[in-house]
């Protein structure tokens, strides 16, 4: 037994070295996705493969370091000597998406394992029909690119020279792989000396007791912040607009959380069957989004580890979206990922609505734009365009705020068009988007680009063009998503959420994010809100009169009190009031 | 030149000053800041301090928080953005990262730029500068009238790509001049001529919003000193270290943001070539925070950027977006929210925790009796002894002992079922673990060894941790400079004058065109040379430093390592790189892997006529008890000796402590402790 000075002081240590994995990363990546955009993560796990301490990254990796681990234990078993390293991508064998490649080091104290550094990062491309491995509409994971299946990438210290030949020939931009696979190695060993000084100092049955007590400390917590919260079941849908295969067909989600003392269960039962295009959930893929939402609305942020999951169960048919079986195709599956937090949330909003926010703005768009330059030399550039967040209990949504599942940076616009044949149009907030509320959700965000290359492969995982951000307890829904071929011109073509097609020279894309959804009753906003919103431009005058019953004009506009109390009653009363959970707005 | 030197910090809570006459004596003075109008304290300190002598005051130099405060209280000028077409929102979608996760309480920092005010040009330029829509002069129409009728003061321009060419930047600013002649006017691509629009469009900003600010502040305070018969030119401590001219910090107050921190590295830079201890960590712990910083080969190290408002880091650096971004040269320093007055308490799963929540200097410790009921580091350290209950600040404040013993018993103790000095001493643990972050972002972060360091240690509470927070570190060296307390002021008087400038460019190093990098590494120097002949620096009084920031092309990170002089081949760049990524990052790319120069910088300084360090500072004799009861873990409770540090003669063992007026330092059992010939007092690990 240690005491509480002492467990605290590890807790403090650990929690430093998964933070120096991450900064490592960050530091030495060579891919934007991973440098720019953060979508990667880096963690301990203790000599069982439990998940002991993550660095800060992306919170839908949370479940995934300790899903891959197993794989590669249950793979290898005693078969681990110092100076292997693990690697692994494969979804139907601990992986997440093929992008996502897993580093593991095992690291030894007397002669034994103590622990695992882990790693996991999204590569740029990992091969497969499209670049950037990352299309909504391929039909089997065979499609998708590499699968590599837990395997040592060295041996006793020795590269394995098979694996390396095999990798390099699939990949499109094989330096980058490897630069980002160098940088995952890095920052293992970053961990491997972290985890030196820890023995040096607590010696090893020291490190291994207290690693324990530190996932119960994280149990202890949770199950604390669960006793807070009454108890209760509730069931909320929430729909993807459809998987970019059978077109227009909404694949819904189903979320029930139970709450009993200090335990919860999240069960996705009812949600679709696993679907044809690639957005099928691993099972640690949905504990993730479910995690991520629960977290948000517990009262204490506890260290992330095994102990967080002991008292909250996930459930997940097998064969379904949240729960995909081979040969499903999985490599997009961010959405569902970002539609399961915001239905996770929809659940925890009837049981708890004083602490959760409407929905979002559907989570992220995934785009990519890749080709051949004139030389033949590859060029792939990946964005995720984010985020409106959802009006809260006591305030509005944040307007270009990355989301709650990704906790991602924008790119920058004068990089993309220094590195890649593309103009970069515009990229500003679009006004009368989020949804009119007391508290109004986020505005939507256009972004617009032209291509200059020749050509090139246009890919876009985006959503909520049908089924919009929906508003809670009297909030109007957020604006639809859209997507547009040369806008403002003759040959304007309104496109669908989901593409892969051709870009051709000085065509021009146009990507608008959905706006976010709003909580409580839009003609009960303080005149002083929407009063800066229409300083803003973010409301139009128009708007402002349709949503929200305010009068008012001039440049700037200035509301009239006395028009607007009259138009308020009318409003109030002949437009019904929005139900709870709202998917349209007001009639 | 002989005269009075006068170093002036403000501090949120402190003002201080430090004076030092030609013959070498040192005086000193700390007063309240007095936040409605800062130079009234600067004034009263400095009538204090050298009213009878203005006339002989040959510099007067000021570290100010003046610039970070107009931010973080949004009392900067009313600003207006122009940008290109299209990209009115960037300052406010800024990198949209958020510093938390999991909490759907966050709120993002207000842009500094309200969007009516964030006006669009048309225009665009390409990345390589040339013009891909030229500028539609009709389109500033709008503009000139919207900043006409909103009575704006202040004009940010930052158009994209002007980096590469400054032109249309220009014209617009020329615009603006011709219609607004009274309206201060921040041009990017003079402020930060790099890549990446949000950096350098909130860099533009920052210094937009607090111009006329900080113009209005040195003016004042100019006028002030003059009133005093202080004739002497008053010069600024930019957040690189380098003193500037007030007039230069008047119209490029962006750099003198984070002005308060930087003085004391700079003052352990200086302390590092005296006592030839080239690699120093510099630990500098005060009321409610602790901040670590790197001197190397006699150098500070700084960083690239810094968040103004970014509040302390939380764990860990990658935390950003709580503040206002600034992408300037600022010394690399790592803030820890851990304080004399950080609150010590239990979470609700009965785990101890330190701050980040202060007491502040209201309500305070419990021990100073003014109603506060948590238990703070400062009760914990008395509770042990090692502060002296019959007062701080040479006896000017009585603590309260049995209230501190009390507080900690009741809120740490009996929950923990430990003893009153067990669960004392835990946490004063957990606060050197937070402050060992601090320190470890400064080093192992940046791949180096705090073993092969020395610390020096100052603020009011550094000298209390610093044997204990470099024993767990392995470092076997602490110095305590004269006067820990006012260190920061101290610093100012040994800074130099310096200006950076750093253009951007991106070449491969395998073919770059080395008569490129020499023509843009003298034109560097060139305008440095500019700014210290203007600052009244002799050539043969100036010196300059070179550096090239690369990365293996492809990466997104860059390093930056220091040139030698000379002509410099692109092959030696790529090299040097090689070896500090090695160095930092544990390896190396395979030589064939192309290595990108990303930036070139030169570093102008200008020396000063005389050494500024005096060769030794007397230590003031004080009355101090000769012994006090101190608790130690193993040992318990020992009757140990407390000395001022005049009365430090030989080499002395721990336990021991060194009662000071301003700080105490505490000598722990294994620890040797003894005054070097400069007055700074030493500690060796045995």
């Amino acid at each position: 037994m240690h005491d509480a000075i002492t467990e605290e002081l590890f807790r403090n240590a650990i929690s430093a070295i998964g933070d120096e994995m991450v900064l490592t990363i960050y530091r030495t990546a060579y891919s934007g996705v991973l440098k720019n955009i953060m979508d990667y993560s880096a963690a301990l796990c203790d000599g069982q493969g439990r998940l002991v301490a993550q660095g800060l990254s992306l919170p839908g990796h949370l479940c995934s370091i300790p899903v891959a681990l197993q794989a590669v234990l249950k793979a290898y078993g005693d078969d681990v000597a110092e100076g292997d390293i693990f690697i692994n991508n494969d979804p139907y064998d601990g992986g997440m998406h093929l992008p996502d490649i897993f580093i593991f080091k095992p690291l030894f104290a007397e002669g034994k394992v103590i622990a695992y550094a882990a790693t996991i990062c999204h590569h740029t491309d990992v091969g497969g029909r499209v670049p950037g491995s990352n299309a909504s509409d391929s039909l089997e994971i065979y499609a998708e690119g590499l699968r590599i299946p837990p395997l040592k990438l060295y041996e006793k210290g020795r590269p394995n020279p098979t694996l390396f030949r095999m990798i390099e020939r699939n990949v499109r931009l094989p330096g980058r792989v490897f630069g980002d696979i160098r940088s995952q190695l890095a920052a293992c060993e970053i961990a491997a000396r972290g985890m030196a000084d820890l023995v040096g100092r607590y010696g090893a049955d020291g490190v291994r007791s207290l690693m324990v007590a530190m996932m119960d400390y994280s149990e202890r917590l949770t199950r604390q912040c669960l006793l807070e919260l009454p108890d209760g079941e509730a069931t909320f849908t929430d729909w993807i607009d459809d998987d970019q295969i059978d077109v227009g067909v909404p694949i819904p989600l189903v979320c029930t959380i139970r709450k009993r003392g200090d335990t919860m269960e999240v069960d996705w039962t009812g949600s679709a069957p696993q679907v044809k295009g690639s957005i099928n959930n691993t099972l640690s893929y949905t504990a993730a989004m479910s995690f991520t939402a629960v977290k948000s609305v517990l009262s204490v942020n506890m260290p992330n580890n095994d102990g967080v999951f002991r008292p909250i169960k996930v459930i997940a048919p097998p064969g379904t979206i949240t729960h995909g079986k081979l040969p499903a195709a999985c490599a997009a599956r961010g959405l569902t990922g970002f539609r399961g937090v915001d239905c996770a949330f929809g659940a925890l909003a009837k049981l708890y609505p004083d602490r959760v926010f409407a929905s979002s703005d559907g989570g992220n768009t995934g785009l990519t734009i890749g080709g051949y330059d004139k030389e033949l030399n590859p060029f792939i550039y990946v964005d995720f365009i984010s985020g409106a967040w959802g009006g809260r209990p006591w305030a509005d949504g944040l307007d270009g705020n990355t989301c709650m599942f990704a906790n991602m940076a924008s790119f920058s616009v004068e990089v993309i068009e220094a590195e890649n044949p593309l103009e970069v149009l515009d990229y500003e907030f679009v006004p009368d988007t989020g949804g009119a509320g007391k508290f109004r959700g986020g505005m939507s965000q256009r972004k617009t680009w032209r291509m200059l290359a020749d050509e090139g492969v246009l890919q876009v995982r985006a959503d909520r063009q049908t089924h919009r951000p929906y508003g809670l307890y009297g909030g109007g829904p957020g604006a639809p998503g859209l997507n547009v071929m040369n806008p403002g011109t003759a040959s304007e073509t309104k496109l669908h959420a989901k593409i892969t097609m051709t870009l051709r020279k000085g065509e021009v894309f146009r990507h608008e994010l959905p706006g976010a959804g709003a909580w409580g009753p839009a003609l009960e906003r303080d005149l002083a809100l929407v009063a800066r919103d229409l300083r803003d431009g973010l409301v139009t005058i128009e708007a402002a009169a349709r949503d929200y019953g305010v009068v008012a004009s001039g440049d700037p506009p200035a509301i009239d009190e006395s028009a607007t109390e009259v138009l308020r009653a009318r409003l109030k009363a002949e437009r019904p009031p929005l139900p709870d959970v709202a998917w349209e707005p007001a009639a | 030149m002989s005269g009075v030197r006068i170093g002036v910090d403000i501090g949120g809570t402190f003002t201080d000053l430090v004076a030092i006459a030609a013959d070498g004596t040192v005086t000193t003075h700390k007063t309240a800041s007095t936040p409605q109008d800062y130079g009234e304290g600067i004034i009263a300190g400095l009538r204090a301090l050298v009213a009878d002598r203005a006339a002989t005051v040959t510099d007067v130099l000021h570290a100010t928080t003046v610039g970070s405060n107009t931010v973080l209280e949004g009392k900067g000028a009313k600003t207006a953005l122009i940008t290109t077409k299209g990209f009115r929102d960037i300052l406010e979608i800024r990198d949209l990262r958020m510093p938390v996760l999991y909490d759907i309480g966050w709120t993002k920092p207000r842009a500094l730029v309200e969007r009516r005010l964030r006006l669009e040009v048309i225009e665009k330029l390409r990345p390589d500068g040339s013009v891909s829509i030229p500028l539609d002069r009709d389109s500033m129409a709008p503009v000139l009238a919207m900043l006409r009728s909103e009575n704006v003061a202040s004009v940010a321009i930052c158009l994209l790509h002007s980096y590469a060419n400054a032109a249309h930047e220009q014209a617009v600013a020329a615009m603006v001049r011709e219609a607004l002649p009274d309206v201060a006017i921040s041009v990017s691509s003079e402020i930060l001529p790099e890549i990446k629009e949000y950096p350098r469009t909130s860099t533009t900003v920052i210094n937009a919003y607090v111009q006329p600010v900080v113009r209005a502040y040195i003016t004042a305070l100019d006028a002030r000193l003059r009133a005093l018969g202080i004739e002497a030119p008053l010069q600024l401590m930019q957040s690189n270290g380098g003193l500037a001219s007030a007039e230069f910090a008047a119209h490029s107050p962006a750099h003198i943001i984070e002005s308060g921190p930087a003085a004391g590295v700079v003052g352990a830079a200086a302390l590092a070539r005296r006592l030839n201890e080239p690699r120093l960590i510099t630990f500098d712990m005060g009321g409610t925070t602790a901040k670590a910083g790197l001197v190397e080969n006699s150098e500070v190290l700084r960083s690239e950027a810094i968040e103004v408002g970014g509040g302390v880091m939380a764990g860990s650096r990658l935390l950003v977006g709580a503040g206002y971004m600034l992408k300037l040269p600022a010394i690399d320093l790592a803030e820890v929210g851990a304080g004399g007055g950080s609150i010590c308490r239990l979470d609700a799963a009965g785990a101890p925790k330190v701050g980040p929540q202060s007491a502040g200097a209201e309500p305070g410790p419990v021990c100073y009796g003014r109603g506060g009921t948590a238990p703070t580091i400062t009760d914990c350290n008395l509770v042990l002894g090692y502060l002296d209950p019959g007062g701080l600040v040479g006896g000017g404040m009585r603590l309260d002992l049995d209230a501190a013993r009390a507080a900690v018993d009741r809120d740490l103790a009996g929950p923990l079922k430990c003893s009153v000095e067990e669960a004392a001493h835990g946490m004063l643990r957990l606060a050197a673990a937070t402050m060992m972050r601090a320190i470890r972002a400064v080093s192992v972060e940046r791949g180096r060894d705090p073993r092969q360091f020395a610390m020096l240690a100052f603020g009011g509470n550094g000298p209390l941790f610093a044997a204990g927070i470099a024993g767990e570190l392995g470092i076997r060296r602490v110095i305590v400079p004269p006067l820990p307390g006012v260190f920061s002021a101290f610093g100012l008087l040994v800074a130099d004058a310096e200006h950076h400038a750093r253009q951007s460019i991106r070449a491969r190093l395998g073919n770059a065109d080395p008569a490129r990098i020499t023509a843009i590494l003298e034109d560097l120097a060139a305008a440095g040379q500019d700014r210290l002949q203007r600052d009244g620096f002799p050539p043969e009084r100036q010196v300059f430093q070179r550096a090239a920031s690369a990365r293996y092309a492809g990466q997104s990170s860059e390093i930056e390592v220091a040139l030698p002089d000379g002509i410099v081949a692109p092959n030696q760049i790529a090299d040097l790189f090689a070896a500090e990524h090695e160095r930092t990052y544990g390896f190396r790319a395979p030589a064939n892997e192309p290595v990108e120069l990303m930036g070139l910088s030169v570093m102008a300084r200008g020396l000063p006529e005389t050494p500024r360090l005096p060769a030794a500072i007397p230590p003031f004799a004080q009355q101090v008890p000769a012994m006090r009861r101190a608790w130690f873990p193993h040992d318990g409770w020992v009757e140990t000796p407390v000395t001022d540090r005049a009365g430090l003669s030989g080499m002395r063992h721990g336990p021991l402590i060194v009662q000071e007026y301003d700080a105490t330092c505490l000598v722990p059992r294994g620890v040797t402790v003894e005054l070097d010939p400069f007055g700074n007092i030493r500690l060796e690990q045995a």
